[in-house]
């Protein structure tokens, strides 16, 4: 008989939905499907996958469809969703732990653009301890520059963002908000330490 | 009274100026900020979404630091190292494996006695005491700001007990009321601005932006106020781009909430540093005679 509901079985989707209940705290078999997260997600409309949907992908065992689609990318860490769920699931951890889990399998990540922005985020405050804006800035704009040549958007994608940040930066300078002193904190080995924990297997 | 202090890395360099306005508004009001010592960066949203370890382990160490510092309290400005700093707080209170794990590295140990302040949480209580109704001698008549508290502010990836209603809060209206400042009734306080985005995801974040921009406007606002640097950064100076793209024509000053309160006691314009906004922020209140 032919049937629209994808069929749920418990030996295909245990080892996901085991390692993502575990790793982000949340526990997704307590979803009933409201979709109250999906009404407030501010990004749904762009995503097309909407936290409910991302949640049933897991249950279901659709790794594929779990670790490459835009939601996972493009969450705002709103936190939304998850203050709404009345049986109080945060799928914004839920994205933050799929992220790492692509990273992880060394997989491309559907936006490089967003990934390549919060790991120079961490790259650059591992340097110095603090983040110094410039060094950030600029170690994106590398990463970027990159991601962009080599099967991106191109060389004009490239040239649109620097004139973009170009503007954004002279604007800064005018105003006084841009900052040129790198600091950089006495405990620094320390928070070396941290991250050499933080990134071995 | 002395307070622990810490003000993250915006607050020392594209929002320095709110670092110098909460120093001297909270100093009028008796507070003495006290920085920490070499405390580090938090992590931020960054580290949220692409290291659960750090994202807990960079707050702990200023959390060490913090609780070695002797202080009972420490006040963070920024929404985002708030948050952030909470919820490590949070978490290795119930995580003594994680605590352990990261102790070990730490010379100055996570105890988890500091008590932890929002910028707001302590400008609610010098409004409820009457402290701020007191020192603003200039009533802020003629303002009507959208009070905008963006996501950090008011919503965690985990049960917290919160000073205020998650979807309605009134804790910066109630501020602007001891300034003598009507704010404006509205339905995108909460909604996120897209900070994090307005870089690497620019059409998603001027398009958040603009929802919230064409919603102050449509209510008769003629200005927003934040506690937050990174939705001030973005709405300040990201708003040309989103009112272009999505056909907002209004522009409105996003001023921090400390500038609304220095303006009120008297502090001039050049000390509070409200050249330094992309939006012009100046013009609306000499308008109202209030600079």
């Amino acid at each position: 008989m032919p049937s629209t509901a994808i069929q749920y079985q418990a030996e295909v989707s245990t080892p996901l939905l085991q390692e993502v209940m575990e790793r982000s705290g949340q526990n997704l078999n307590a979803c009933y499907q409201c979709r109250r997260c999906a009404a407030g997600c501010p990004v749904g409309d762009v995503t097309g996958v909407t936290p409910d949907r991302l949640i049933r992908m897991i249950v279901l065992g659709d790794k594929e469809g779990a670790m490459n689609n835009k939601l996972v990318w493009q969450c705002v860490a709103c936190y939304t969703c998850g203050t709404r769920c009345p049986n109080n699931i945060h799928t914004a951890r839920i994205t933050e732990t799929i992220k790492q889990m692509v990273k992880e399998a060394h997989l491309k990540p559907l936006t490089p653009k967003i990934a390549n922005f919060h790991s120079s985020f961490l790259t650059s405050t591992s340097h110095f301890g603090r983040m110094n804006e410039l060094e950030f800035m600029g170690l994106y704009e590398v990463r970027n520059t990159k991601d962009e040549l080599v099967g991106g958007g191109g060389l004009k994608a490239v040239i649109d963002e620097l004139k973009t940040q170009a503007r954004l930066g002279k604007t800064m300078m005018k105003l006084k908000r841009m900052h040129f002193g790198m600091e950089k904190i006495k405990g620094l080995s320390e928070v070396k330490r941290l991250y050499k924990k933080g990134t071995e297997k | 009274m002395e307070m622990a202090y810490y003000p993250g890395c915006s607050l020392h360099a594209s929002s320095a100026l709110y670092d110098i306005q909460c120093r001297e508004v909270l100093s009028r009001l008796g507070v003495d900020l006290r920085e920490i010592t070499d405390w580090n960066c938090c992590g931020a949203t960054s580290a949220a979404k692409t290291n659960d370890f750090l994202s807990i382990a960079l707050p702990a160490r200023n959390l060490g630091i913090a609780d070695a510092s002797g202080y009972a309290e420490m006040v963070i400005p920024c929404a985002s190292c708030y948050s952030r700093t909470l919820l490590a707080q949070k978490t290795l209170e119930n995580d003594k494996n994680l605590r352990e794990k990261i102790n070990v590295e730490l010379s100055d140990k996570v105890q988890g006695k500091i008590r932890l302040l929002s910028i707001l949480d302590l400008l609610v209580e010098k409004a409820k005491s009457g402290d701020i109704g007191s020192k603003a001698s200039r009533k802020l008549e003629g303002l009507k700001p959208a009070c905008y508290y963006g996501c950090l502010q008011t919503r965690y990836p985990m049960d917290m007990q919160l000073p205020d209603d998650i979807e309605n809060p009134q804790g910066m209206e109630s501020v602007c009321e001891a300034l003598g400042a009507k704010a404006i009734d509205w339905g995108y306080k909460t909604d996120c601005c897209g900070a994090s985005a307005s870089v690497n995801d620019s059409d998603v974040a001027l398009k958040l932006m603009s929802n919230i921009m064409k919603d102050a406007v449509g209510r008769g606002a003629n200005c927003l106020v934040t506690t937050c640097p990174m939705c001030q950064m973005n709405m300040d100076a990201y708003q040309n781009a989103g009112g272009e793209k999505y056909g907002v024509n209004e522009r409105l000053p996003v001023y921090f909430i400390t500038e609304l309160i220095g303006v009120s006691m008297g502090i001039s314009s050049v000390e509070l540093q409200l050249e330094r906004h992309f939006i012009e922020a100046t013009a609306l209140l000499r308008g109202l005679k209030l600079l």
